[in-house]
């Protein structure tokens, strides 16, 4: 340990932390209750209020917070309309990446180990931060995704801007569900097809939609990580699990 | 693995099978340092209580999915961050950490003289405020890893970074502070 190292933990020890209150009475008087229902009902009502009032909240930024706090987590969120915006077909080579990665330039990225290191990286700098995005090609076990022409897109967020960057438009015929993740909150989007956007920092939206299949959206840390693909919830949530 | 207590699987595997007293227990073992390191995140102490208290409840709701045999505490530094940070943003500006006033009681230790206690903390004043004007990141690894006392492995979890991520950050943000305390006098 070196000097610097030795000042701050003394520093730390002189530190006035506010004293730590005892949660364990009210903590152990919420865990006897039985877990709160799903809020199925504010989910209906939310769609129903969505389907209405999209065009409105497109505009007004707090106007969407407000409703989309059901769907989101904090760098996501989900959004049902009635009517995907139409936009073009991507390939794999048009999924727009960013720059290719060495693979000695992954440090510091997640890799899920549960698909091993990826075939190709990319990395993009965007107005919210930085995207990250692990490409692995379709074969064991994982079918080539019909809206990504690849297998698996692991792609990771890492968000400067404190707004929500990533939105999801989606349809009825896609399921959305809260799953956990270890110890992270995530989304599971799984049925039809949903739309991907992602919103610049100004509050705009660029024109970068495009049809995403089954997806898993997870938020760990400042991290928000997408797994995109063919895939099975339990599969998804496994290589999520994986993720280091 | 360090001197993690024997008991605290025991602890883990009743609170698994709905036992709240054994669960009672680990909120008891874990909460002040647990509020801490919510606290280093939200920078209120009213948040970082709601935080710790919420983190607790997942984390219950949550038992079933936790790795048996695995240490407790970077897992629930997990959701107390993420609970942390959730409230971060709703709150308004972060209280900076403060040193401790001179007439508080010190945590042990022999009482320096009053000479060196103002040479002391002057420097500590400085290094506290070199420590705050760091970017987030750099403070909140430094705050891990030395104001609270977490191993790497409780630190990559509760910030959800790799090991290797902190150990490079964390050497990164030394020499961020090492600059800073070479130009201010």
């Amino acid at each position: 340990m070196t000097e610097l190292e030795r000042a701050l933990v003394l520093l730390g020890e002189e530190l006035a932390f506010p004293p730590a209150p005892d949660v364990s009475v009210r903590v152990l008087a919420r865990v006897a209750e039985p877990p709160p229902r799903r809020r199925r009902r504010a989910l209906v009502l939310v769609v129903a209020a969505l389907a209405v009032a999209i065009g409105a909240a497109f505009a007004v930024p707090q106007a969407r917070t407000a409703i989309l706090d059901f769907f989101g987590l904090r760098g996501a969120t989900v959004q049902r309309v009635e009517t995907l915006p139409v936009v073009p077909p991507r390939t794999a080579q048009a999924l727009d990446l960013g720059r290719e990665l060495e693979p000695e330039e992954l440090e510091g990225a997640l890799v899920p180990s549960a698909l091993g290191p990826p075939d190709a990286a990319y990395v993009s700098q965007e107005p919210y931060g930085r995207r990250v995005t692990l490409v692995y090609r379709p074969g064991d076990g994982i079918p080539e995704s019909i809206f990504t022409g690849v297998g698996v897109l692991v792609t990771e967020f890492v968000g400067e801007a404190d707004d929500a960057f990533v939105d999801k438009l989606a349809d009825a015929s896609t399921s959305v569900e809260r799953v956990q993740v270890g110890p992270y909150d995530g989304l599971w989007l799984e049925g039809g097809p949903h739309v991907v956007m992602v919103e610049s920092r100004a509050g705009s939206y660029e024109d970068r939609g495009r049809l995403a299949g089954n997806t898993l959206l997870l938020e760990r840390g400042d991290v928000l990580v997408r797994i995109e693909g063919d895939l099975s919830r339990e599969r998804a949530i496994e290589i999520a699990e994986s993720l280091e | 693995m360090e001197d993690r207590p024997l008991a605290e699987d025991e602890l883990v595997a009743q609170a698994r099978q709905g036992d709240t007293r054994a669960f009672g227990a680990l909120v008891e073992e874990h909460q002040t340092l647990a509020f801490r390191t919510a606290y280093l995140f939200t920078g209120s102490a009213a948040d970082a209580e709601d935080a710790v208290q919420e983190a607790f409840v997942k984390a219950y709701r949550a038992l079933g999915r936790f790795r048996r045999g695995a240490p407790f505490r970077p897992w629930l530094f997990a959701i107390v961050a993420n609970e942390a940070r959730n409230r971060r943003r709703s709150a308004g500006r972060r209280e900076r950490l403060a040193l401790r006033a001179a007439e508080d009681p010190l945590s042990g230790g022999a009482v320096p003289s009053p000479e060196a206690a103002i040479v002391d903390a002057e420097r500590r004043e400085e290094l506290l405020a070199a420590v705050e004007s760091l970017r987030e990141e750099d403070r909140l690894a430094i705050g891990c890893r030395y104001f609270l006392g977490l191993t790497e492995e409780e630190t990559a979890s509760t910030l959800g970074w790799r090991r290797g991520t902190v150990k490079s950050r964390t050497s990164r943000a030394l020499e961020r502070l090492r600059e800073r305390l070479e130009v201010s006098p």
